[in-house]
């Protein structure tokens, strides 16, 4: 008893530096696997408050950039509004009309940026809106340019959005002009380039096309732009394309982004579980 | 140690956490150099500090900045090998005279070359785990070795350019 006393004293640094490590490691592998569960990020409100402060500074080095985003915005958004007036006068072909609490089903919440990294492995975005504002895990995330990620965690008043510069986060895309549907994700090192695979070696992929997010999403509302395809490559021995695709948001200059509030995802999902049975895939 | 030199550490102690959080996280050169300053805030504690103290110090330091990296634990597990291994560095890079009584760890106490090959030794394991937790994945071996290189540089000179600042 006495020896293990001893020994234990002696070795107190070592044990103490084993305990420290073990600690680090598993904050580390469950931040990672189970995010909401862990309070230590920048939804932690003094943290937050910190940031907020330092990047008021930083800010007005970019008005003239968010000026530029927010007006190119505007004129996209008038030409929208245009051509669904036409739309409406010439009244469509189909029958099909969307039931209103289908076609008004996302919400906008626009929320300011508070921190965000490019440059690691996994990127994440502060924002200050939480779940006082309705926010919740799992909702998308856009700039007025393109898609931004998905909400990780919330705290009353701020969330950590993973970026879609995350090295395990995909998006469901398709190529504008012959809807063909993929998959981008990042590749780890470049932070303005991301990678959409799945698309079969025997289509046609035209460079400069538009990639933007599939009909098939939970998050992102359709036809929301991701990039314009940079390189188009096939390996030797696969099946599909190898598209590179230029990001059409600038993540080095974000400052305003939208969280997008799906009202009828729940009620979708519910459905879709429930004959979950029957779906032949 | 007196309460004056005690309380001048902790002032320098915080003063690399604060720039490290405010300033430096901004800072990254050509996508792959990032700059961790706040290691200095354990390197350059004085020589004495004991082994218990320097562990739960480099503890605290890495949490605080994961806290605002979002990388919660990998800064901190970087931060606790660094503080252990300290102690060993040191008395691998003894002098061939010895430490003297009377010499702080600093620049100017030790010498260029000293200084120089000790916060590089300290860096590259600290950067090394870092950049190896976050990747997570030995198929981005290459880009973290790159990353590791080009931050330890960018770090290193960091650390020596604010040692010239230094009154003593």
């Amino acid at each position: 008893m006495y020896q293990l006393v001893q020994f234990l004293t002696r070795q107190r640094a070592f044990i103490l530096f084993a305990l420290l490590e073990v600690l680090s490691l598993w904050f580390f592998y469950s931040y990672n696997n189970y995010p909401s569960a862990i309070f230590f990020n920048t939804t932690n409100r003094y943290a937050a408050q910190a940031l907020e402060t330092s990047n008021s500074i930083k800010e007005y080095s970019n008005l003239r950039d968010v000026n530029k985003e927010l007006a190119s915005e505007n004129s996209r958004l008038n030409q929208l509004v245009s051509t669904l007036q036409a739309q409406q006068l010439s009244k469509s072909v189909t029958n099909y009309k969307a039931d209103s609490a289908v076609a008004a089903r996302f919400k906008f919440v626009l929320a300011k940026v508070q921190n965000l990294t490019t440059t690691q492995f996994n990127n994440y975005i502060t924002i200050d809106k939480g779940s006082a504002d309705g926010l919740a895990p799992g909702m998308g995330v856009i700039s007025s340019t393109g898609v931004v990620g998905k909400i990780k965690s919330c705290s009353e008043h701020y969330s950590v959005v993973i970026s879609i510069l995350h090295s395990e986060y995909s998006v469901s895309a398709k190529l504008k002009s012959n809807n063909e549907i993929g998959s981008v994700k990042w590749e780890g090192v470049n932070p303005d380039v991301v990678e959409m695979t799945e698309v079969s070696r025997y289509k046609i992929v035209k460079l400069k096309d538009t990639v933007v997010t599939s009909d098939f999403n939970y998050v992102f509302p359709p036809n929301i732009i991701i990039g314009y395809v940079k390189k188009v490559g096939v390996k030797a021995d696969q099946t599909f394309h190898d598209i590179e695709v230029q990001l059409a948001t600038n993540f080095h200059t974000l400052s305003y982004v939208y969280v997008i509030n799906n009202k009828l995802l729940n009620e979708q999902k519910t459905l879709e579980e429930k004959s979950g049975d029957l779906k032949v895939k | 140690m007196t309460s004056k030199s005690i309380f001048s550490q902790v002032l320098v102690f915080g003063f690399y956490l604060l720039l490290q959080i405010f300033f430096v996280r901004q800072l990254v050169l050509f996508d792959y150099a990032f700059c961790f300053v706040y290691i200095a805030s354990i390197t350059l504690l004085p020589f004495e500090t004991n082994r218990i103290t320097l562990l739960l110090l480099g503890f605290f330091a890495g949490m605080s900045v994961d806290i605002f990296y979002n990388t919660i634990g990998a800064n901190a597990a970087a931060m606790t090998l660094i503080a252990f291994l300290r102690p060993s560095v040191i008395s691998l890079l003894t002098p061939q005279r010895g430490y003297d009584e009377r010499q702080t760890l600093s620049l100017n106490s030790m010498g260029l070359t000293w200084f120089i090959t000790y916060t590089v030794v300290l860096t590259v394991i600290h950067h090394f785990v870092l950049f190896l937790l976050e990747a997570s994945d030995w198929g981005l071996f290459l880009p973290v070795m790159a990353k590791v290189i080009c931050s330890t540089i960018f770090t290193t000179v960091v650390i020596v350019i604010i040692q010239f600042f230094r009154r003593d």
